[in-house]
């Protein structure tokens, strides 16, 4: 049973890592990033460079999120700023982003799936089971992340000024709140937040040009669940990345993996403000 | 048929002689091309049916989905999964036929209610589609050895048909089912489907039962898509979950886009040169092709959102020099029955303790109010006293917090406003809400809809509307102006139109919301003169939401004062002019009351 | 004078006649066409079934080629599944014109290809180990078979390591399937017991539930037997992580992939019909041929890619004793001819499957593979009783 909590402690910390970019883009645009899964995958192939270039695994992780940083502003500045007013085409222009992001990476680095090393390995003892360590840093670096993002809304002006344009954009332009500039941020923030959880998941699994898609639709569906609250986040993927692995550890793996998605789907149409509080 | 022929206008033979000519160049392309070339078109024009569904459902209705592979994969396995576990035979192949657009459509009517509730947001609509093919492709994988789960099955008995034929069968559908497309989209029910894209909530208003409309429209999209996968698998022999799964579902869309959402052409032809030059280029340039794809598809939604067919189209007309087809121009008569007079028994409306409150917030509080037959009641009082949440509450069943809404003595309870429509509520909003790209006699066509069906394949050439619709069309010269399109009238003639859409509703309680908002003083007075003759002689209840106190002074029989959330005072026009209260209420606006009361 | 002049012009001329002649026929080559996992789960070792394939083209044609005609090879990208498969294998026959195919790929891919190549009608040499009892009058197979591959292991385990209970995984698909059925019935016949089975999609990358079942069940010894290429290396890596420290024997990893795995890969029993270790003079020559050839980029010959190169070399052998690349000639040659490679004599005169010497080793730290025991010619079995 220990086994299943740490299961699903990680797992959540996971999620978590992986939609918490994906929600700052669509509280403060209103919009769904669809490119996040090639940003993801950017990350990953930063870790990929990483390995390659022989230094040490740690290093994967700034070098994915200033990679990220970068080409999330250039795709603010030119695909997402025309595209505001128009939100089921933003999901479009976003994923054909996603698309080209992976084929230029496929060119780059060719489509055959390769590994990246691992910072830490082996396992570890805890609740008395042997438990692998990375997964349980993963925990330790979710909790660091939900701190440091609360930390910058509600700590500096940035965050305030982003706050706002979440509640009431027009409202905050109104206040002089230059509202571009908060978008033109928290897109580029969420693009390296995306990569940073490329970066940190590959050494789970594996780098391929396509490794972003699967995760890209669950976080779409832990965000649409939990509105513009990081706090909504942090309970949506308790209960339902929990929930995953309970019915994947006790059911069937193939079903469990469509745990999030139906659940969400269902949650949204019975109470559409999700786990959201109003 | 030969009726139905002979009837025909001239678009519609012509696009009949176009379709004859298709099917005549599908005939004869086996014995023109290579048999690698017509080995992949059969799957390209399997693919162009698919698309077409997404065209229909996403250029013409509004639906952005990402789902119709999984009906595809459906049909496909359906025939795949037959003939593997049961043989190849007659029976065997019908059943399974029928059998997977059974489930196709039973799928899709699950998708339209999870998907087209009330008040669901269309992000959630594409929400929906996208998840649907993720859980069928799970589905298949969790089968087993039954449904070969990763590798699907292959090898099994198919029907034994030779190239040549599938290519006809193919392509004939393809024929077939964009004519079929283009008719209906044409006819005056197709209309209904822009109608929906474009302003879902006026459909509603108007008495359209938009949902079950959506459904439907998904219903039917679901049945092509499977018929095509049965073919598909019937042809490759081969069933496997990317069949169904959310890529291909995604290139659907992708090929619609490309083509020209909402064109149903580009969208055919964009699907077929995609897969046709796909499979050419995969061996020698597969990235680069695939990054082409993906870049002019990000190009084309953030720069041209039409696609790349309709500017083909316009190079073509401005080559050809010929005019665009002209519209078709109704002509009007009165409706038969609809200018009886409304019965003046009883009332028409009645709201009792009607409460509406936002958490803490209470916007309406404790409103009881009657109002009879031949009534024109205005509602006034400060901005923020509630005055549009009362409209709302009234309009629609879900808006209120508390108490009972009555029209001709039905409770609307918690009815969506199609519904309140019919027990005879007409609303007619602040802003002319109406359909811009449609012309005055679609939008007409659309008003009459609960009372006369409009044809599937065909346009009418009459519209029929009630007098009192007729009065405000010949009054504001909007009987010269059929034919234009909306969004190039005037912001007077919009309000107008939205009345007389209003109006062809043959409504027996009107709601208007600020009338007068906009106008200049003869479009009042023209108003003023037809909302009191529409209470007087065609006893309707009218309620009106009014700013404008000279206005409510001139036409009234009743006035209502709100402010903040209650009704402080309700009596004639004199009684309410007069009073006290209403001044300390408008305080800023005494002259106005007072210069009544001299 | 002249009439020596004439005589040489007329020599000369003759012979240019002759070679320009000669060379229209010799230049029309022999393509061989390659459907393989270029992308999706096999990707990982399809490159080196293409760099096998690539020596044997370059060293039959430096020989002068097949009946004096140049070997061609025509790759395409399967996607290591039907879907994918269907497109390649259509552009391989119909439009390339494919005299042949020989390729390794996964089960997926090949069941779907099968009826493209009956349509077709062109010889199908499968040079993949796989779950067995595919029969097509067109297909032959140069690998080996469950009934080959899994007893080493198995027997291995229960008589020399003592185990009792195995847990089963394997990648969701007919191979995996396959395989895991025939260990299943062989453990149960060997008196061990199963307990657990468990499958995920092909190119599933999370085993954390299945992990989950297996420390929960705590067997003996763990039987794996994924897609071959990258569902290998995941569940391997994340077995690791979670510290299970069961025996393990992967009944689908090739030597490459386990040598990318690094530290991992330590300790997994396999069973092959190839190692790179093998001791004899034709593996040596192998291996030096591939090194000189690719130098730096060479991907480690393996159990997946050396059976390619021998393959290309049975199909030399049919088309000169049939003399010509007629398919129904081909076809009949294919069982009768022979060729000794780097896994010795290879011969697919059983029921269209070829007797193997198999080797069962295990995973060096460093990535190379100790052998401990050898069986020679195991039979395949009946795998296709009704195909003479």
């Amino acid at each position: 049973m220990s086994a299943q909590l740490l299961d699903i402690i990680s797992s959540a910390a996971i999620f978590y890592i992986v939609a918490a970019g994906l929600l700052i883009v669509f509280g403060v645009m209103k919009i769904i990033n669809f490119a996040h899964g090639g940003f993801l995958t950017i990350g990953g192939y930063a870790a990929l460079v990483t390995t390659e270039l022989g230094l040490n695994p740690w290093l994967a992780l700034p070098l994915a999120a200033l990679t990220g940083l970068v080409i999330g502003a250039l795709v603010e500045h030119f695909v997402v700023r025309p595209l505001y007013a128009r939100p089921l085409d933003a999901i479009l222009a976003t994923w054909g982003l996603g698309i080209v992001i992976g084929q230029l990476i496929t060119i780059a680095f060719g489509r055959e799936v390769q590994f990246v090393q691992s910072p830490v390995k082996g396992t570890t003892s805890l609740l008395g089971e042997d438990y692998s360590l990375y997964r349980l840093l993963l925990v330790i670096g979710a909790l660091v992340l939900a701190a440091g993002l609360a930390a910058i809304l509600q700590g500096t002006r940035l965050g305030l000024m982003t706050r706002a344009v979440i509640m009431n954009e027009s409202l905050a332009r109104g206040l002089g709140i230059n509202s571009g500039l908060v978008r033109f941020a928290s897109f580029s923030v969420g693009s390296a937040l995306a990569s940073l959880a490329g970066a940190l998941i590959t050494p789970l699994s594996s780098v391929d040009p396509n490794m972003g898609v699967p995760w890209l639709v669950n976080a779409f569906m832990l965000v649409l669940v939990s509105g513009t609250s990081l706090v909504s986040l942090a309970i949506a993927t308790v209960v339902l990345g929990g929930a995953q692995v309970l019915i994947s550890a006790f059911w069937s793996p193939i079903l469990g993996s469509l745990t999030i998605v139906v659940l969400a789907a269902v949650i949204l149409r019975i109470r559409p403000q999700g786990f959201a509080r109003e | 048929m030969n009726r139905v022929l002979l009837s025909a206008s001239p678009q519609l033979r012509k696009i009949l002689g176009l379709a004859l000519l298709a099917l005549l160049a599908v005939g004869v392309a086996p014995f023109l091309l290579d048999i690698y070339t017509v080995n992949i078109l059969v799957r390209s024009l399997l693919y162009a049916c698919v698309a077409l569904t997404v065209d229909i459902l996403w250029g013409y209705t509004g639906i952005l989905t990402f789902g119709q592979s999984a009906f595809f994969g459906i049909g496909a396995y359906a025939c795949g999964l037959a003939f593997s576990h049961l043989g190849l035979s007659p029976t065997v192949a019908i059943l399974a036929f029928v059998g997977g657009l059974a489930v196709a459509a039973a799928t899709a009517a699950l998708v339209g209610w999870l998907a087209f509730g009330y008040g669901v947001s269309p992000i959630y609509v594409s929400v929906v589609t996208l998840v649907l093919p993720i859980v069928v492709t799970q589905i298949l994988f969790s089968g087993g050895t039954f449904t070969g789960s990763s590798s699907g099955l292959s090898g099994f008995d198919t029907v034994d048909l030779d190239l040549e034929t599938w290519f006809w069968i193919a392509g004939g559908a393809l024929v077939i089912l964009t004519t079929a497309a283009w008719i209906f989209v044409r006819s005056d029910a197709g209309r209904l489907l822009v109608a929906i894209r474009e302003n879902e909530q006026r459909c509603e208003y108007l008495g359209i039962n938009t949902s079950l409309l959506k459904t439907m429209i998904l219903v039917a999209a679901a049945l092509v898509a499977a018929a095509a996968g049965y073919a598909y698998a019937a042809y490759t022999d081969v069933i496997a979950p990317e069949l169904a799964g959310f890529v291909f579902g995604t290139e659907l869309v992708i090929w619609v886009a490309l083509g020209g959402r909402g064109t149903l052409i580009g969208p055919v032809v964009g699907a077929i040169v995609i897969d046709l030059v796909s499979a050419y280029l995969s061996g020698s340039l597969p990235f680069v092709w695939k990054l082409v794809i993906g870049l002019a598809f990000v190009l084309v939604i953030v720069v041209l959102p039409q696609g790349f067919v309709p500017l083909l189209r316009k190079g073509w007309r401005r080559l050809s020099r010929s005019a665009p087809p002209a519209e078709p121009i109704s002509a009007l008569r009165p409706a038969p029955g609809a200018s009886r007079r409304h019965s003046t028994a009883g009332t028409s409306l009645a709201l009792q303790h009607v409460s509406r409150h936002y958490g803490s917030l209470k916007v309406l509080a404790g409103i009881d109010l009657s109002v009879r037959p031949g009534e024109l009641l205005s509602l006034v009082g400060p901005n923020g006293a509630g005055k549009t949440t009362l409209i709302r509450c009234i309009a629609d069943g879900h808006e209120r917090s508390g108490g009972r809404v009555l029209v001709q003595g039905n409770d609307i309870g918690r009815r969506s406003p199609q519904r309140c429509v019919a027990f005879g509520i007409g609303r007619k909003f602040q802003t002319a809400n109406v359909f811009e790209t449609l012309t005055v006699a679609e939008c007409l066509r659309l008003a009459r809809h609960r009372l006369e069906r409009p044809s599937w394949w065909a346009r009418g050439s009459t519209l029929s509307v009630p007098e009192a619709a007729l009065n405000v069309i010949s009054a504001t010269g909007l009987d010269r102006e059929l034919g234009a399109a909306v969004t190039h009238l005037s912001h007077g003639m919009k309000q107008a139109l939205e009345l007389a859409m209003v109006l062809a509703l043959e409504p027996s309680v009107l709601l208007l919301d600020e009338p007068t908002a906009g106008l200049t003083k003869p479009e009042r007075a023209l108003i003023g003169g037809i909302l009191t003759t529409l209470a007087r002689e065609h006893a309707l209840s009218i309620l009106l939401v009014e700013h404008d106190l000279d206005f409510v002074r001139e036409i009234s029989s009743r006035v209502v004062v709100l402010h903040q959330g209650r009704i402080v005072l309700d009596g004639t026009v004199a009684e309410v002019v007069d009073s006290a209260l209403v001044r300390t209420i408008y305080a800023g606006e005494e002259h106005a009351v007072t210069g009544a009361a001299r | 004078m002249d009439k020596q002049h004439v005589a040489w012009s007329g020599i000369i001329s003759l012979g240019a006649a002759l070679m320009i002649g000669g060379s229209a026929f010799a230049a029309d080559p022999i393509k061989i066409g390659i459907p393989v996992g270029l992308s999706g789960a096999n990707s990982v070792v399809a490159p080196s079934v293409v760099q096998s394939a690539q020596l044997a083209a370059d060293e039959i044609n430096a020989k002068g080629g097949i009946l004096g005609r140049q070997v061609e090879l025509e790759v395409a990208d399967d996607g290591s599944g039907a879907a994918g498969a269907q497109k390649a294998f259509d552009s391989l026959i119909f439009q390339k014109k494919a005299n042949a195919l020989i390729t390794m790929e996964t089960s997926a891919a090949r069941n779907a290809g099968l009826p493209i190549v009956a349509r077709g009608k062109v010889p199908f040499i499968y040079t993949s180990f796989y779950e067995g009892r595919s029969c097509s009058p067109y297909l032959y197979v140069d690998a080996w078979v469950p009934d080959q591959q899994v007893a080493p292991i198995v027997d291995y385990f229960m008589q020399k390591k003592g185990a009792k209970t195995f847990f089963l995984v394997g990648s969701d698909y007919a191979f995996g399937r396959g395989m895991l059925d025939f260990t299943r019935q062989y453990i149960q016949k060997k008196g061990g017991k199963i307990l657990g089975e468990e499958y995920a999609p092909m190119d599933a990358t999370d085993w954390t539930a299945i992990i989950s079942k297996i420390r929960a069940a705590n067997p003996d010894a763990l039987v794996t037997s994924t897609a071959g290429g990258a569902p290998n290396v995941t569940l391997t890596k994340q077995l690791r992580a979670a510290g299970i420290k069961a025996l393990y024997g992967n009944l689908a990893v090739d030597e490459g992939t386990a040598k990318g795995m690094g530290t991992d890969a330590e300790g997994i029993y396999i069973s092959a019909s190839y190692l790179t270790s093998i001791d004899s003079p034709k593996n040596k020559e192998f291996l030096a041929a591939m090194k000189k050839k690719f130098g730096a980029e060479l991907k480690t010959p393996n159990d997946l890619s050396v059976p390619e190169y021998e393959g290309v070399y049975l199909y030399k052998a049919a088309v000169e004793k049939a003399k010509s690349t007629d398919t129904a000639a081909v076809i009949k040659a294919l069982a009768e001819v022979s060729f000794e490679g780097p896994r010795g004599v290879i011969q697919m005169s059983k029921q269209r499957h070829a007797p193997l010497t198999m080797y069962l080793g295990q995973v060096q730290g460093d990535g190379s593979v100790k052998v401990l025991e050898s069986f020679k010619d195991v039979d395949p079995g009946n795998q296709c009783p009704n195909l003479k």
